[in-house]
């Protein structure tokens, strides 16, 4: 009797214990769940959901209605589509080169014992703090044809006749959003190839003064190679943001004039949002997923691959 | 015994150095200035009178004209936008470190099945944009647009996998010891994060909320699409309805809006502006 009592004891004990472990084992996932869920629930839960609406017709209102893969048939016959995506590369194009030199050219400069260095780094940083609603609108009254900053100062410099109407020309309206766009992320980029810069040791470029190499043939034979994965960071964060822009378009020209600086979304955000073809705008989103993450890979991999052939 | 020879530089070398220093100087200080003079003349700008605008183009304004900000203020709602705004960033920063911050310490610290899974679930995805289309279909059906849920709960989603990553990066470095000391000495493993970790960990959660701070506080794409009222508004929405309304005739009291909606936060990077950089390139730096 007593015996039995004891095994029961036992087994009681065997089972809250390895309940005890059970439940110990669970605790890291109770600190990650919350996280978890939310970003489950906002976005990974919309992001396939997007695939079940990009097969339906639905106006936001009306119960939607299945289609089947019609919505990407359409993009065949979008006469803007293609437009908006020669736009976007072109922008792309832009955006991407003079970020990427403009930041690095700024970093070498800065990268010298100058004084007020804090100075001119802080100023150059700073419009990456203001929202791309200030930057827009602050840029459409510089680029005003008669009033604004810019054409004035050509007007200044005895450039007057050459003066644009930058936003409402059909061959400088993309330019325009470029320089905008340039304007607000130079500095960042700069600031990102500085920390690369400062991770090259000084006796590289001695040993390379010794060698009598000059400036240009440092910088191509010592900076660059050595500075490549931090031009990887620099080019794939300013393509990312240049085949997703939206902001800067969409407030300083609505992709006009004549669709001149229409991109892709913009484009699905007008056939969503103002045409109310919610099935076609989430078919399109899903184009724009697939575009943006193949050029990534692609860029990501031939950057690197380069950096093999240099090395060897 | 045996010292190097220090290195000499030549003085034509010298002579070359200085003016390569000039010509930085000059280049950097045009940058800056292309950068800053725009900003400062939207504030000058912002005081000069409808007619003073056209006449005055570069110059710092002849008075004041305070009523500028008196209207904009009135007409484009911007006391209703400024609250809206310090809600929603607030709320978007607090939930976003205290769950990031969990979610970051068990997945630096503890061994469990799908650690790694989870992290490059939340890694794999993070370059992807917010799919606001779908979004939009959930809240509607939610019964959810035009509120603060609405606004707030898709930028905590839309900042968490960065915010996760930049937290468990630095967890990684913090010596396993002093927690669990902690935890020897009678703390559960909650309390001795809270207790030890927390405290010590302070810049990383300025990181942190710096960055999702600004991302918060600059947000246009969501409240374009998610908000239906004008008191929902926040500043960037605001602002660029008060552009659209008014802007053909009254840019002087848009540059008012724009100076509201952006002077406070430039003013506030300018007094923080190292650890402003090191929050808003740590994105870029450690990925």
């Amino acid at each position: 009797m007593a015996g039995s009592l004891y095994v029961e004891a036992k087994h009681l004990l065997k089972r809250r214990r390895s309940f005890a472990r059970w439940w110990h084992s669970l605790t890291p996932f109770l600190w990650v769940l919350p996280a978890l869920l939310l970003y489950l629930v906002f976005k990974l839960v919309p992001m396939v959901g997007g695939l079940g609406l990009s097969l339906v017709r639905w106006n936001g209102i009306d119960p939607p209605q299945f289609v089947g893969l019609q919505n990407f048939e359409r993009m065949l016959s979008d006469e803007v589509l293609g437009p908006a995506l020669w736009n976007n590369i072109r922008y792309a194009l832009g955006t991407v080169v003079s970020k990427n030199v403009l930041g690095l050219f700024l970093a070498l400069l800065i990268n010298q014992s100058l004084r007020g260095r804090e100075v001119y780094r802080t100023a150059l940083f700073m419009p990456v703090v203001m929202s791309f609603v200030v930057v827009g609108i602050l840029w459409a009254w510089l680029y005003n044809d008669q009033f604004g900053l810019i054409n004035n100062l050509l007007r200044i410099i005895g450039l007057g006749s050459i003066a644009p109407d930058w936003l409402g020309d059909t061959r400088w309206a993309m330019t325009s959003l470029i320089i905008v766009d340039v304007w607000k992320w130079y500095g960042f980029h700069m600031v990102i190839y500085l920390a690369g810069l400062q991770t090259i040791p000084v006796e590289l470029y001695d040993a390379g003064l010794v060698d009598g190499a000059g400036r240009w043939r440092r910088f191509w034979n010592i900076t660059l190679p050595l500075l490549r994965p931090v031009v990887i960071v620099n080019v794939t964060l300013s393509l990312m943001g240049a085949l997703n822009v939206f902001e800067i378009p969409y407030i300083m020209t609505e992709g006009g004039p004549a669709n001149s600086t229409n991109v892709l979304a913009l484009h699905i955000y007008i056939q969503s949002f103002k045409f109310y073809r919610m099935g076609y705008g989430a078919a399109l989103s899903y184009a724009l997923l697939v575009l943006v993450s193949v050029v990534a890979l692609i860029q990501i991999k031939l950057m690197s691959r380069g950096g093999h052939s240099a090395e060897e | 015994m045996c010292k190097p020879t220090p290195y000499q530089p030549f003085s034509s070398l010298k002579a070359q150095n200085a003016i390569v220093k000039a010509f930085s100087h000059a280049l950097l200080f045009i940058f800056a200035a292309i950068v800053v003079y725009p900003v400062i003349w939207m504030v000058f700008a912002s005081f000069k009178t409808k007619s003073e605008l056209v006449s005055n183009i570069w110059g710092p304004p002849q008075w004041l004209a305070f009523e500028n900000y008196a209207e904009a203020w009135r007409i484009a709602g911007l006391g209703y936008a400024l609250a809206n705004s310090v809600i929603v960033s607030i709320a978007v920063v607090a939930l976003i470190l205290a769950l990031a911050s969990l979610a970051g310490y068990a997945l630096a610290r503890f061994r469990f099945p799908l650690a790694t899974f989870i992290l490059l679930l939340f890694v794999l995805t993070m370059q992807a944009p917010v799919p606001i289309i779908p979004l939009y279909a959930m809240l509607v059906q939610l019964g959810l647009t035009n509120s603060y849920p609405a606004l707030i709960l898709p930028m905590v989603a839309g900042g968490l996998p960065l915010s996760i990553f930049i937290f468990q990066a630095y967890f990684r470095t913090v010596p396993r010891e002093l927690s669990e000391a902690a935890v020897v000495d009678g703390c559960s493993p909650f309390s001795a994060f809270l207790r030890v970790i927390v405290p010590i960990s302070a810049p990383v959660f300025a990181t942190v909320a710096i960055l999702e701070f600004l991302g918060a506080w600059n947000q246009y794409l969501l409240p374009l699409i998610l908000v239906r009222s004008p008191e929902m508004r926040t500043l960037p929405l605001a602002i660029q309805v008060f552009f659209y309304d008014w802007g053909r005739t009254e840019w002087a009291q848009v540059f008012a809006a724009l100076t509201i909606g952006s002077l406070p936060m430039i003013i506030v990077y300018v007094l923080m502006q190292r650890q402003f950089i090191q929050g808003l390139t740590s994105g870029a730096l450690k990925g």
